[in-house]
């Protein structure tokens, strides 16, 4: 608990230092360009790279220290997308379209399910699909989107619209620079987070 | 003129009374359940119980359409919650939610004495250790926060994996969440009614609440639609067909009778008359049938209408005979022993209805035995005194005479039209008899079509397979279901049987919960080993104090059984899975997509495990079907030689039976192969009634053969005779046209067979008797 706090309060304060930052930058941004979800989806699918190394680490009132795990996220267009996790355990998540094929060598299982069954996990995938795909308007549909900061320093709020995926998901925030994706937050309404760092250009 | 007044006042009393006992006491029913048999083994009360007020009965199967999938799923979604708060169901499936929280907090507070998990084994470090592991996966998987909250009581996985059990079976296709059919054309719902699928008040009045419900979903688009069905569903539509039907036959047939008697007599007065034995008798029988059975059914009324085509022989035989000379009093001494002789056949005839055993059958009999010899009693007793001293019905045609002697120049047309019947039956493409209980149903084609595609769509089981297990206890029948659960699960894999619903995969027997509850560690042992499970892993101190707690409470809970889950949605299906009757128990294991019925009954014989047998309920109510008709046809065989018997005590004359009986027999052959030319299979119906047209007939045939004195009174009778008959074919004719299958069956097999009666008896009536008399 107290942890959280001490959390919360971090979190507050880098928020500040990054709005001061984004504040000034706007200040001396020269390109009128508008800033929009629009355009910052489109740049997102832009500059994508076909595959990403990402850590994430999860907190949680449970734990005592964050749990981190290591691994890669690809992406095969149209809607094909990959969570694999590498460190410390292998793990994949494949999702095509409706399917999610889920394979845990840890669990000894490989099976598919469909989003249809996990309403849940829908949330999430409609979050990273639509981001890395440009599909502003799904994105939109499923989420009450604010987008902050400028192209050089932006952040980019989700909140679930419906009440299943507010029952799971408090808020997702994206930060990123230009086209990059930077972290990836996660919090559940219970205060537990799990914030995904991307490591741009270090995967192959 | 005291007697007189004396004898109609008595009668006027009576007939008050009757009506007033009428109005207050009968109590109609319309329910085709009430007309089911109760069935004769215990095997078969079982099953029919199950089958009415089981959970296969209690299905409603909805789907909604008219939409495109996102919008049915939406309207899916609300449609369910909405449902659920009515109140009606015990459970709402649409793919969404299966348990109520009440039902998991009760799964959760026995998860160690449900769980197939807990062995002691599963308590040790390593196992302790490798489900701790899994734990700190899921709370890194993008599901940790369905699932994070059970984690401190539940580190084990317990309750999920009875969850998981629980959900075993595959449901439909899914779309947003929902089940869909496969074309995505129609969201699918499946409901438990709490009322039994054969109560039809209840299931219309919940029928009306979901198209209400349906119509006032909100932001619902126009263009969606419901459509249900399932047993509750032909209930209700049963019920309103034999209502309607009941409403329309007895105005037809009515009408039909007093117009035909009117145009016959042209005397309002005759008319008028004929009422009173007929009333009398209709209220007689419907007293008699609530008496007996503690309801009228409506068919059973539908079917009483017809009395007056019958009962009606007796006025018009007592007026044919009227004339100038004779008083009424006078002229019924001389007609009663003939028309005595003719109610104690045509009783013997109906009697077969009532000795079938089958209830539907013995309502209309009682009701027709009781009508018939009040009618009588009534046209002897009281109608003469209530005849105005001076009435004559008006002149018949003296033609009549001639035209009937020259039917029985046609006597050869009688052998020839046996011999051709007898053709048509051979090289007939119908099957002579019908077997499928389901015959007895007035539900439409287009519904059933209906249903079928519905439960194809869900998977719903259909209520035909079933695994019957019994036993002396619930503990013996839950422990047999135990045993054959890993076979089930073989069949289930080898796809013999797409599905199954077995108590045992819900409620464990006590042997087993008391092994389960000999597993649980000590908590100081448990503690040890959870606390060496834990080191190095980053879960937080003190986190599973809940589940140390709940074990230590699970070693010393109360067995859980039946009883446990009352009154919530999972104790609803345990007592509609677990029945317990005259204090025998069985389990029902509704069987689902069986793929070879024959084999399947192989294997589970091949089990040998006793108290076990595999059911097919449409094949066990053809056998109860069938079994009355064979019953019903020795009932008919025995009522030939009895009518045989009493006609020649009767008569006082053997030789006078083959002119009365010869007739009847022929017609019946011709009724058989008129039926099956008519595109129908002989059922239990149509059986049962080949007796009451049997005692028709000879009602005919008695008076054919009547020594008359003049040609005058000959005419009469003949006049009277033809009068009877067409009343009768008629009011039969009407039946025939029901809906109801045992109405038209009943209807069609008596006109036929009265007109043949009719026909034959005319061309066969023994010249020779008159020529003497």
């Amino acid at each position: 608990m107290i942890f959280g706090r001490l959390l919360r309060k971090a979190i507050t304060g880098i928020s500040f230092v990054l709005w001061l930052g984004s504040v000034a930058l706007a200040a001396v941004d020269a390109l009128p360009a508008p800033w929009t979800v629009d355009a910052l989806v489109a740049l997102l699918k832009e500059q994508r790279e076909p595959s990403m190394a990402f850590e994430e680490a999860t907190y949680s009132s449970f734990l005592t220290e964050p749990l981190i795990v290591r691994g890669l996220l690809r992406f095969a267009p149209p809607a094909t997308m990959e969570k694999a996790i590498t460190d410390p355990f292998r793990e994949r998540y494949v999702i095509e379209g409706e399917r999610v094929l889920f394979e845990s060598e840890r669990k000894g299982i490989k099976r598919t399910i469909s989003l249809e069954d996990y309403p849940a996990l829908r949330g999430f995938v409609d979050a990273f699909r639509a981001s890395f795909t440009g599909d502003a308007v799904q994105l939109q549909k499923v989420y009450a989107v604010t987008l902050e900061g400028t192209r050089r320093q932006w952040t980019l709020l989700l909140r679930p619209r419906d009440t299943t995926g507010q029952s799971m998901v408090d808020y997702i925030l994206f930060t990123g620079s230009e086209g990059r994706v930077a972290t990836i937050a996660i919090r559940s309404p219970d205060g537990d987070r799990s914030v995904m760092t991307l490591l741009h250009g270090a995967a192959r | 003129m005291i007697r007189r007044f004396g004898v109609v006042g008595l009668w006027a009393l009576a007939m008050a009374y009757g009506l007033w006992l009428v109005a207050a006491q009968v109590s109609v029913h319309s329910e085709l359940a009430d007309l089911l048999p109760e069935g004769t083994t215990a095997t078969q009360r079982l099953l029919l119980t199950q089958v009415r007020t089981g959970v296969a009965g209690r299905l409603m199967l909805l789907a909604i359409e008219g939409g495109d999938p996102d919008d049915l799923a939406q309207a899916s979604r609300e449609f369910g919650q909405q449902l659920r708060a009515t109140g009606h169901f015990n459970v709402i499936g649409n793919g969404a939610l299966a348990l109520s929280k009440q039902d998991q907090e009760l799964l959760f507070r026995s998860r160690y004495l449900l769980s197939r998990q807990v062995t002691p084994e599963a308590f040790s470090v390593e196992s302790l250790r490798h489900a701790l592991e899994q734990r700190l996966d899921d709370l890194r998987s993008p599901l940790a926060s369905m699932i994070k909250e059970t984690i401190p009581g539940d580190p084990t996985g317990a309750f999920l994996g009875i969850l998981k059990d629980w959900s075993g079976q595959e449901g439909p296709a899914k779309h947003r969440g929902v089940w869909m059919s496969e074309d995505h054309s129609k969201a699918l719902l499946i409901a438990e009614t709490k009322a039994t699928g054969f109560d039809a008040d209840a299931q219309a009045t919940i029928q009306q609440d979901i198209r209400k419900t349906f119509e006032a979903l909100p932001d619902r688009p126009a263009s969606l639609r419901v459509v249900m069905s399932g047993p509750g569903v032909f209930a209700v539509e049963i019920k309103q067909t034999i209502e309607a039907e009941i409403w329309w036959l007895s105005t037809a047939a009515s009408t039909l009778v007093v117009l035909l008697l009117y145009a016959s007599y042209r005397s309002v007065t005759l008319v008028l008359l004929s009422v009173i034995p007929l009333s009398t008798g209709i209220i007689a029988g419907v007293l008699a049938v609530n008496s007996w059975f503690g309801f009228i059914h409506g068919i059973t009324l539908g079917f009483g209408i017809t009395l007056l085509g019958i009962v009606d022989d007796y006025p018009i035989h007592l007026f044919s005979h009227l004339n100038e000379r004779g008083s009424a009093p006078a002229v019924i001494r001389a007609i009663w022993p003939t028309m005595r002789l003719g109610v104690l056949t045509t009783v013997i005839g109906f009697s077969s209805l009532l000795l079938s055993g089958f209830p539907a059958l013995a309502q209309l009999g009682l009701f027709a035995v009781v009508g018939l010899v009040t009618a009588a009693l009534v046209t002897r007793y009281v109608l003469p005194v209530c005849v105005p001293p001076a009435f004559v019905p008006r002149e018949v045609p003296q033609a009549i005479v001639p035209a009937v002697a020259q039917l029985t120049r046609a006597k050869w047309l009688v052998p020839g039209a046996i011999v051709l019947a007898t053709f048509m039956l051979l090289w007939s493409d119908t099957p002579l008899w019908q077997t499928d209980l389901a015959s007895l149903s007035p539900v439409s084609e287009a519904r059933k079509r209906l249903d079928e595609q519905l439960r194809h769509d869900l998977g719903a089981p259909d209520v035909r397979d079933l695994l019957v297990i019994e036993g002396e206890t619930a503990e013996d029948v839950l422990q047999r279901g135990e045993a054959v659960m890993s076979q089930l699960e073989q069949l289930r894999a080898g796809e013999l049987v797409a599905g199954y619903d077995l108590v045992s995969s819900y409620l464990p027997s006590r042997r087993s919960q008391q092994a389960r509850q000999q597993a649980l560690p000590e908590r100081s042992v448990l503690e040890h080993n959870l606390q060496t499970a834990l080191s190095g892993l980053p879960f937080a101190p003190g986190l599973f104090t809940p589940f140390l707690d709940s074990i230590d409470a699970a070693r010393t809970q109360p067995m859980i059984d039946r009883d446990t889950f009352k009154s919530t949605a999972v104790g609803l299906k345990l007592a509609s899975l677990l029945i317990e009757q005259q204090g025998q128990w069985s389990a029902v294991v509704p069987l689902r997509g069986v793929a070879d019925r024959a084999r399947l009954g192989e294997i589970v014989e091949g089990w040998h495990v006793p108290g076990v047998a595999y059911v097919d309920l449409k094949e066990e109510s053809n056998r109860l079907m069938t079994a009355y008709r064979d019953r019903t046809l020795a009932i008919v065989a025995w009522g030939l030689l009895v009518i045989a018997a009493v006609l020649a005590v009767g008569l006082k004359s053997i030789s006078l039976l083959r002119p009365v009986l010869l007739p009847m027999m022929s017609a019946l052959v011709v009724v058989v192969a008129l039926v099956n030319a008519a595109g129908e299979s002989l059922s239990l119906f149509h059986v049962a009634t080949f007796l009451l047209v049997i005692g028709l007939g000879l009602d005919y045939a008695l008076f054919f053969n009547r020594p008359e004195g003049t040609g005058e009174e000959r005419a009469r009778t003949l006049y009277g005779l033809l009068v009877c008959s067409a009343t009768t074919i008629l009011v039969f004719g009407v039946l025939a046209c029901s809906k109801i299958p045992v109405l038209h069956a009943i209807g069609m097999t008596a006109a036929i067979g009265s007109f043949c009666c009719l026909l034959f008896a005319g061309m066969m009536a023994d010249e020779e008797a008159h020529a003497d008399a």
